[in-house]
C-alpha cells in the first residue's frame, strides 16, 4: 500500500535520497513552509467554522475573543447528544455491515476472473454511477413495507449499499497484495476455500478493512438527504438532520450554527487523524483496471 | 432545504417578540365552549372502541418554541383509547410527506406549508374537514374568525383544513433612516420611489429582498405583492394564468425602475430571508417587504424600535393590496379513527386561542385571524401587529389573485422555478417587464397550474 | 490426489488466468492447485458475493425500474397517473433549461475532474519532497474531503454569500469592484466549480500518492545519469508510470461529479436563474420543487443513462491500457 513516509523520491531531479544528508536542511524547511502555507490557505473554510464557534455573538455579554457559551447553548438547548448517539449508532452499523458484505465480495473480485465476476465488477461500476437523489422516495416506500422506515438500521442498510462499490474495490485491491501462494499452501493442508479466505487473507487484511471502515464511516456520518426522508421521530434524528433543524431556527446566530458544525465535524476528523495511515484508495486503480 | 436556514415554503415563520405593555383590551374575550385551551383532553367525541395513535406532524414554526411547547401537550392528549404523537417535519416537506403517504405511513393530522392541504387533497389523501366545520359553526368558534379568512379553504369537495393564522406580507421601513434622509413615509408608488431615492443619497439601499434559488420567499412575494397592489395578479378571475395582464406589467416595470435606479440591494438576487434581516438590522437597507416578525428577527422593539410597518401604499390606479398565506392544519385519510382525527384537530385548533394559547405566548410567528385572539392584551400590545391586522389583512389576497379561490397548482407556482427566475431576472435588471412576465406565464402554464372547480 | 471434474472448468480457468500489471500477490503464472472439495468452489464464491449482489440489485435496481416507470407516466409519487410514452423526454429535450443544465454539467465535470487532478497531483508530488511531518500535512490536506459537506458549505456561504462577506469585502478593498459571487451567473458558476475542486482534490491526491509511491527509484537514477532534467523526468517517467491510476481516478471523479447534488444545492440551490443547475439538481428541483414527477424523472433517467454509458466506455478502454 502507499506510504508517504517512505523514502521521498524526487522526480524533478533534486538532491535527496535515503541517506541522511547534512546539507539538505534548507530545502527541507522550504518545503515544509510551502506546504504549511498551502495547507493554511486551503483550510480557511475549516478555520472559519472553528473561529466563529468560539467567538461570542453580538448580543452576548462577553467581550473576549474566546468563549464557550455557543457550545453551552447548543448542548443545553438542543438534543445534540441524542443526535450524536444516533449518528454514532447508524455509522457503526454501516461500518460493520459494510465490512461484512464487502470483505467476502472483494475476495471474489480479487481471486476470480470468471465471466460472471467480470459482470459483477461491471455491475458495481454501474451502480456507482447512479444518482441516489431521486431514488430516495421509492426506497422509502420499499423499506416501509418491511417496517424499516424511521429505523436507524434501515438507514444503515441504505448507506451500506451506497458504499458497496468502493468498499468492494478497496478490499479487492488489498487482497491483490496478498499472494495466492499463501492460500494455496492452506488448501494443500486441507483447508476449504472459505477457510483459506478467513484464516489467511482476512487475517492479514486489517489495513484494507480499516480503509473500508473509514470510507463507510465518512459516508454514513455526512448524509442528510436520505436520513431526512427515512427518519421520522425526532428521537431518531442524526446529527445532519439535527443541525438542519437548528439552522432553520437559529440561522442569524452564526456562533451557534458554527458551534453545532464543529460538533458534527470533530468525529470524522478524529477518526481520520488516527487512522489515516490505513486509508488507501490507491489500490482501487489496480482492482478496477483488471490484471 | 438549505443550510442557510428556512422552514416552510410559503414564508418564513419566526417567533414574534411581544413587548407586554399591559394595555388591556375593552373587547370581551370569547371563550371556547368546547373547553378551555389548557386541558389536553377532547370532548370524548371519538366514540368508544377506537384505539390507536393519531400521528400529528408539524413543520418548524418560528424559533421552534411552539414546537417545544407542543410536544408535551400533544403527548398528553387522550380521547378514549386514542393517544397522539408529535413529530417535527424538516427538510423538503413535500418530499417527506409524499414519501410517507406512498408508503402508507403518513400522518393523521398535519400542518406545514400553506398549499399543502390543497395539494394532497388533489391526490385524494385528505379527509375533508366539513364535519369539524359544522361543529365549529355550532359552538360559535367559526364566527370568531375574521370574515373571509376561513372560507378560502372550502373547495367543491369540502373544506381541506382548518385555518389558525395568516402570513401577511407588509412593507416595513426604518423610521430613523427615513428621517435622516429627510423624506416622509411613503403612501403611494411615487413617494415610495422618492423615499428609495432619498435613502440612496445617504448611502442606504432603498429596498432589500431575498431571491436565492434555494430560499426566495421574500423575493417572489415582492413580485406577487406589487402585482396585487396594483390590482393585478398572476391569474385571472377564472383561475387561469394571466401574467401579462397590463396591471402586472405596470407592477414589474415599477420594480425594474427601482432596480435600475440602483435603489435595491444588489445582493438580493442571492439573499435568503436571514440576510434581509441582517441588512435591515445593520441599517444598510431602509425598506423591505416582510412578514410580521421583523421586530423579533431584527432585535428591535415593536413599540419603540426603528423598524415599523407603513400603511399599504397606493398603486398608480389607487389600489392597495398585498399577498398573504392562510396557514392551516389538515387531516389525512390514513388514520386509526376519523372521529379521533377530528377531535384532535378541534382540540389542537383551540390551543392557539385563549389566554394561555400560542398567540398569547407569542410563539406563532403569524398574524391571528380570530377576533378573540386579536383582542388579547398580548396581541394588542404590539402596534406593528395591530397595524398589519387593521390595515394590511383587509386588502391582502391569496397568491391566486385575481381568482378568489385557492387551488393546489399554487403549490407549484409559489417559489417554483418560474417565479424564482422571474424575480431573479428582474433583480438583475436585464429584462423587460413583458419578457419576464411572458416567461412566467409559460412556466405556470407548463405546470398546468390553474383553478379547476 | 487431485481430481478434476469437468463441470468446474470455468472456475479453474478463471483462477489460472495469469495476472498482468504492477503489484504483488495473486500474480503467479502457474495455476494454483484447487482444494479437495473444489466442486464447492463456485458455490462458495457465489455465496461470498451474494449479499453484495442482493443489496446492489435491491437498492439500485428497484428505484431504477421505478424511475423509468414514473418517467413514462404523468403522475406523482403516490399515484402513477396516465401513461404518456416519451412525452416527458421530448418535453425535456425541448426545454432550454435542460440544455443549460447539460452545458453546466459538462463544465462542472470537466473542471471538477481535471482541476482536482492537477491540484491533487501537484500536492502529492510536493508531499514527496523532504520535509518535516509530511504525514501531518497530508492529514491536514485531506480535511476538505473528510469534513461533511453540510459543514463546509455553511462556511463557504459565510465567506462569499453576501456583499459584506469577507471574501467580497477583501476583493473590493483590493480594487476588484463589487463581486457578487452568488448573484451573477458567471461568478456563481466559478464559485461552484472552485468549491468542487476544493472538495475533491484530497481524493485525487491520495490516488496520485499511492501511484507515485509505486514508481521505482532506479528509473529516475538511470535517467538522471543520462542527463535528463526535472521536467523531462516528470513527463517521460512519472506521468506514464501513473497513467493507469490517473485514468481510473478521472473516471471515478467523473462519476462522483456528475451525480453530486449536495455540494451545488447547498451552496447556490441551482444558482441565479438556474445557471448552476446540473442535470441532477434540475431533476431534483423538478420533482420536489415544482412537483413535476414525470418530467423530473425523465431528466434523471437520461442523465443516468449518459453517465453510465460514458463511464462504461471509459472503463472498458482502461482495461486495455497496458503499462509498457
Amino acid at each position: 500500500m502507499e506510504s508517504v513516509e517512505a523514502t521521498p523520491v524526487n522526480p524533478s531531479g533534486e538532491s535527496g535520497t535515503g541517506k541522511a544528508s547534512t546539507k539538505s536542511t534548507s530545502p527541507r524547511w522550504r518545503y515544509t513552509l510551502a506546504v504549511l502555507v498551502i495547507a493554511l490557505v486551503v483550510l480557511i473554510p475549516v478555520f472559519v467554522t472553528v473561529m466563529l464557534a468560539f467567538r461570542p455573538q453580538l448580543q452576548s455579554r462577553s467581550h473576549s475573543f474566546f468563549t464557550l457559551e455557543n457550545f453551552s447553548y447548543v448542548f443545553s438547548q438542543t438534543q445534540v447528544l441524542t443526535w450524536l448517539r444516533n449518528s454514532l449508532t447508524v455509522t457503526l452499523a454501516t461500518v460493520l455491515v459494510a465490512i461484512l458484505v464487502a470483505a467476502p465480495a472483494g475476495y471474489v473480485l480479487s481471486r476470480s476472473r470468471s465471466k460472471a465476476v467480470s459482470g459483477y465488477a461491471l455491475l458495481l461500476f454501474i451502480a456507482q454511477s447512479f444518482p441516489q437523489i431521486v431514488s430516495i422516495v421509492p426506497l422509502f416506500v420499499l423499506f416501509a413495507k418491511f417496517n424499516l422506515d424511521d429505523n436507524l438500521l434501515g438507514l444503515a442498510i441504505v448507506y451500506v449499499s451506497m458504499t458497496i462499490s468502493v468498499a468492494t474495490w478497496m478490499m479487492a485491491a488489498y487482497y491483490d497484495s496478498i499472494p495466492v501462494a499463501l492460500e494455496e499452501a492452506s488448501w494443500i493442508d486441507g483447508c476449504s476455500l472459505f477457510g483459506g479466505f478467513v484464516r489467511i487473507v482476512l487475517r492479514n487484511s486489517l489495513p484494507g478493512l480499516l480503509s473500508t471502515a473509514i470510507f463507510a464511516f465518512l459516508l454514513a456520518w455526512s448524509d442528510f438527504l436520505i436520513a431526512v426522508v427515512f427518519l421520522r421521530s425526532d428521537t431518531h434524528f442524526t446529527l445532519p438532520i439535527g443541525l438542519q433543524t437548528f439552522f432553520a431556527t437559529n440561522s442569524t446566530e452564526w456562533g451557534y450554527v458554527m458551534a453545532a458544525s464543529v460538533i458534527v465535524m470533530v468525529p470524522p476528523i478524529i477518526v481520520f487523524s488516527f487512522l489515516h495511515r490505513y486509508f488507501s484508495v490507491g489500490g482501487i486503480g489496480g482492482a478496477l483496471a483488471g490484471h | 432545504m438549505n443550510t442557510r436556514g428556512r422552514s416552510d415554503r410559503d414564508g418564513i415563520s419566526r417567533r414574534k417578540f411581544l413587548a407586554v405593555a399591559g394595555a388591556a383590551s375593552a373587547l370581551p374575550v370569547l371563550l371556547d365552549a368546547c373547553g378551555s385551551s389548557s386541558t389536553s383532553t377532547s370532548s370524548g367525541s371519538a366514540g368508544s372502541g377506537a384505539s390507536g395513535t393519531i400521528a400529528f406532524w408539524d413543520g418548524e414554526v418560528g424559533t421552534g418554541q411552539l414546537n417545544t411547547d407542543a410536544k408535551p401537550l400533544v403527548s398528553a392528549w387522550k380521547d378514549g383509547n386514542l393517544t397522539a404523537s408529535y413529530e417535527i417535519l424538516t427538510g423538503n416537506l413535500y418530499e417527506v410527506i409524499e414519501a410517507a403517504l406512498a408508503a402508507n405511513k403518513g400522518p393523521a393530522v398535519a400542518g406545514g406549508y400553506a398549499y399543502q392541504a390543497f395539494q394532497f387533497a388533489d391526490q385524494g389523501d385528505i379527509h375533508y374537514a366539513d364535519h369539524v366545520v359544522e361543529m365549529l359553526m355550532q359552538n360559535g368558534v367559526y364566527d370568531d374568525y375574521l370574515p373571509g379568512l376561513f372560507s378560502p379553504l372550502k373547495t367543491s369537495k369540502g373544506y381541506v383544513g382548518i385555518p389558525w393564522g395568516v402570513d401577511t406580507r407588509a412593507l416595513w421601513y426604518n423610521k430613523s433612516l427615513l428621517a435622516k434622509a429627510g423624506v416622509s413615509v411613503p403612501t403611494d408608488w411615487p413617494s415610495f420611489l422618492a423615499a428609495a431615492k432619498a435613502l440612496k443619497k445617504i448611502g442606504v439601499y432603498g429596498y432589500v429582498t431575498a431571491a436565492a434559488s434555494s430560499n426566495s420567499a421574500y423575493g417572489t412575494h415582492t413580485l406577487a405583492s406589487f402585482m396585487i397592489n396594483n390590482g393585478g395578479g398572476m391569474f385571472d378571475e377564472a383561475g387561469n394564468a394571466d401574467c401579462t395582464y397590463d396591471r402586472n406589467v405596470e407592477a414589474v416595470e415599477y420594480l425594474l425602475e427601482l432596480v435600475k435606479g440602483g435603489y435595491v440591494d444588489p445582493g438580493s438576487v442571492s439573499y435568503v430571508d436571514t440576510d434581509v434581516y441582517t441588512e435591515l438590522k445593520n441599517g444598510r437597507a431602509g425598506m423591505a417587504l416582510a412578514n410580521a416578525t421583523i421586530p423579533e428577527e431584527c432585535g428591535t422593539d415593536p413599540v419603540t424600535g426603528d423598524l415599523v410597518v407603513m400603511s399599504p401604499i397606493k398603486g398608480p390606479h389607487g389600489d392597495t393590496g398585498t399577498i398573504q398565506y392562510l396557514k392551516n392544519y389538515q387531516m389525512y385519510a390514513n388514520t386509526p379513527s376519523v372521529a379521533g382525527s377530528e377531535a384532535f384537530l378541534t382540540w389542537w385548533n383551540q390551543q392557539f386561542a385563549g389566554k394561555t394559547g400560542f398567540f398569547a405566548k407569542g410563539v406563532t410567528a403569524a398574524v391571528p385571524i380570530r377576533k378573540s385572539v386579536i383582542a388579547l392584551p398580548e396581541v394588542q400590545a404590539d402596534p406593528q401587529l395591530v397595524k398589519i391586522i387593521n390595515e394590511w389583512v383587509p386588502v391582502a389576497k391569496a397568491e391566486s389573485a385575481r381568482c378568489p379561490h385557492i387551488f393546489s397548482g399554487l403549490a407549484t407556482v409559489d417559489n417554483g422555478t418560474a417565479m424564482v427566475q422571474c424575480i431573479q431576472s428582474i433583480l438583475q435588471g436585464n429584462t423587460t417587464a413583458t419578457a419576464a412576465l411572458q416567461t412566467l406565464q409559460t412556466g405556470i402554464q407548463n405546470y398546468g397550474a390553474s383553478y379547476k372547480a | 490426489m487431485t481430481s478434476t471434474r469437468a463441470g468446474s472448468s470455468n472456475v479453474l480457468s478463471g483462477l489460472s488466468r495469469a495476472r498482468k500489471g504492477v503489484g504483488l500477490g495473486g500474480r503467479s503464472d502457474r495455476p494454483p492447485r484447487p482444494p479437495r472439495r473444489f466442486s464447492n468452489r463456485s458455490i462458495t464464491l457465489a455465496l461470498l458475493v451474494a449479499p453484495s449482489v442482493f443489496l446492489v440489485v435491491l437498492i439500485y435496481g428497484y428505484p431504477a425500474i421505478y424511475s423509468v416507470f414514473q418517467s413514462v407516466h404523468n403522475g406523482n409519487l403516490v399515484n402513477p397517473g396516465a401513461y404518456v410514452g416519451l412525452q416527458n423526454f421530448q418535453a425535456a429535450l425541448h426545454n432550454p433549461a435542460f440544455w443549460q443544465a447539460v452545458r453546466f454539467t459538462v463544465v462542472f465535470c470537466l473542471v471538477g475532474v481535471f482541476g482536482s487532478w492537477v491540484v491533487g497531483l501537484a500536492l502529492a508530488l510536493l508531499l514527496r519532497k523532504r520535509m518535516h511531518a509530511p504525514g501531518f500535512f497530508k492529514t491536514l490536506l485531506l480535511l476538505p474531503w473528510v469534513v461533511p459537506v453540510v459543514v463546509t458549505s455553511t462556511s463557504w456561504n459565510w465567506l462569499v454569500a453576501t456583499p459584506t462577506s469577507p471574501v467580497p469585502r477583501i476583493a473590493q478593498d483590493l480594487g476588484f469592484g463589487q463581486l457578487l459571487f452568488l448573484d451573477s451567473p458567471g461568478l456563481a458558476k466559478i464559485i461552484v466549480c472552485v468549491y468542487k475542486v476544493w472538495l475533491s482534490f484530497p481524493f485525487m491526491m491520495l490516488m496520485a500518492s499511492s501511484a507515485l509511491a509505486a514508481i521505482e527509484e532506479d528509473l529516475y537514477e538511470a535517467a538522471r545519469v543520462d542527463g535528463a532534467n526535472g521536467w523531462q523526468l516528470f513527463r517521460r517517467i512519472t506521468l506514464p508510470m501513473i497513467a493507469r491510476s490517473t485514468y481510473i481516478s478521472w473516471i471515478l471523479m467523473f462519476i462522483f461529479c456528475i451525480g453530486d447534488f449536495q455540494s451545488i444545492y447547498l451552496l447556490t440551490g441551482g444558482g441565479p436563474v438556474g445557471s448552476t443547475n446540473t442535470l441532477v439538481v434540475l431533476a431534483y428541483e423538478t420533482v420536489f420543487g415544482n412537483f413535476q414527477t414525470g418530467p423530473g424523472l425523465a431528466i434523471a433517467v437520461m442523465m443516468t443513462l449518459v453517465s453510465v454509458l460514458v463511464a462504461v466506455v471509459l472503463y472498458r478502454r482502461i482495461r486495455k491500457v497496458e503499462i509498457s
